[in-house]
């Protein structure tokens, strides 16, 4: 039971690290596709945490969480593309 | 056959219902009632965006399972791609060599088409960019971590693999 | 089960963490994003189906379905995802170092 808690713990960690990417990026396209991961990666997190705590509020953040994210990165490439 | 109002809205109303229910799990009078009417809502206002060919395809039994099928042929697919980046990333020397490259494709329908875009998206390697149409084909613009090939019906067999003949089996 | 459970969890670590990797020293743009789908796939299908079996060996039948829907919905979305971030890299002007063949802007080149 505790592995699951490891393991969303070494998503967060990942997850940290690729904030670096966020930071010093180049350009725009750069910090979009790392702050994707780093949804993804959130939603693993909550997903497995859902479980160790066996309660399923975090489930339905997880799926918010996922939802917004992919909008997020829709809105910001079609601004990129000048179709907005 | 051109898919009709009704049978158009018919099938996204089956569609969300089942959905429904899945992720409810609960099977109590009145949450199914507000499911059906939730989902009656739903297919009237979204149905004309989501279907565009035969409304009933999917549900075909042939066309049914070889759509259950191709999901375990993708995943083969998906596990080699991810090995061989997960190798390129980890390898000291950084072995990459990049390239946009122009694929024709094969398939007719829109739905078979933006399913293989889509497979050849999730495999980590290739991603496609825009598909055109030229004289009556289609074919698209892909991203490739590594170039083996620059001539285009040799880097297509490299990039499609199987799944394209899987596809056919499925939408025409 | 609960040791397939471990072994799917595992396979996710480590290709989040190759993603991970990938994503810090790929060299330009357009590889970094091929990385990144690298942590898309593997990476949360992996754990997901991981959090999958363990709630069904809890017997919670809802919560295993919700999971597996939040790993298809992922599945569905991320493509779209992808495709409209690549494209806009390139019409925005994002340069890519050394491409061996460049047949995108040979056919468009005023974008």
């Amino acid at each position: 039971m505790n592995s699951l808690i490891f393991v969303s713990i070494f998503y967060i960690i990942l997850s940290i690290i690729l904030l670096y990417r966020v930071l010093k990026g180049p350009n725009v396209v750069d910090r979009v596709v790392a702050a994707d991961s780093i949804d993804l990666l959130t939603v693993v997190a909550l997903v497995l945490f859902s479980v160790y705590s066996k309660r399923g509020i975090y489930l339905d953040i997880a799926l918010t969480l996922a939802i917004l994210g992919f909008i997020g990165t829709l809105l910001i490439s079609k601004y990129l593309e000048g179709k907005l | 056959m051109k898919p009709t109002k009704f049978s158009s809205i018919i099938s996204t109303f089956i569609f969300c219902y089942l959905l429904w229910i899945l992720f409810t799990w609960t099977f109590t009078t009145q949450e199914l009632l507000a499911g059906a009417v939730v989902s009656l809502l739903v297919a009237t206002l979204v149905s004309r965006f989501f279907i565009h060919e035969n409304a009933f395809h999917l549900f075909n039994p042939a066309k049914f399972i070889n759509l259950i099928l191709y999901v375990f042929v993708f995943l083969k697919e998906l596990w080699k791609a991810n090995v061989d980046v997960a190798k390129r990333a980890l390898n000291p020397n950084l072995p990459v060599n990049p390239g946009i490259v122009k694929v024709p494709v094969n398939l007719e329908s829109e739905y078979g088409m933006a399913m293989l875009a889509n497979s050849i998206t999730l495999t980590p390697g290739t991603i496609t960019m825009e598909i055109v149409e030229e004289n009556g084909k289609n074919y698209y613009y892909i991203h490739w971590i590594d170039v083996a090939e620059t001539n285009r019906e040799k880097a297509g067999e490299a990039i499609k693999g199987t799944l394209e003949n899987w596809i056919r089996r499925i939408w025409k | 089960m609960i040791y397939v459970a471990y072994i799917f969890m595992i396979i996710g670590c480590f290709f989040a963490f190759a993603g991970t990797v990938g994503v810090l020293r790929m060299p330009d743009s357009y590889c970094r994003m091929q990385s990144s789908t690298n942590i898309a796939t593997l990476g949360t299908l992996g754990a997901l189906l991981g959090g999958f079996l363990f709630a069904l060996t809890l017997k919670n039948t809802s919560m295993a379905i919700k999971i597996l829907f939040i790993a298809i919905f992922i599945i569905i979305t991320n493509p779209v995802a992808g495709h409209a971030i690549c494209k806009a890299a390139y019409k925005s002007g994002v340069k890519a170092d050394n491409l061996t063949c460049d047949d995108y802007g040979r056919d468009f080149p005023n974008e």
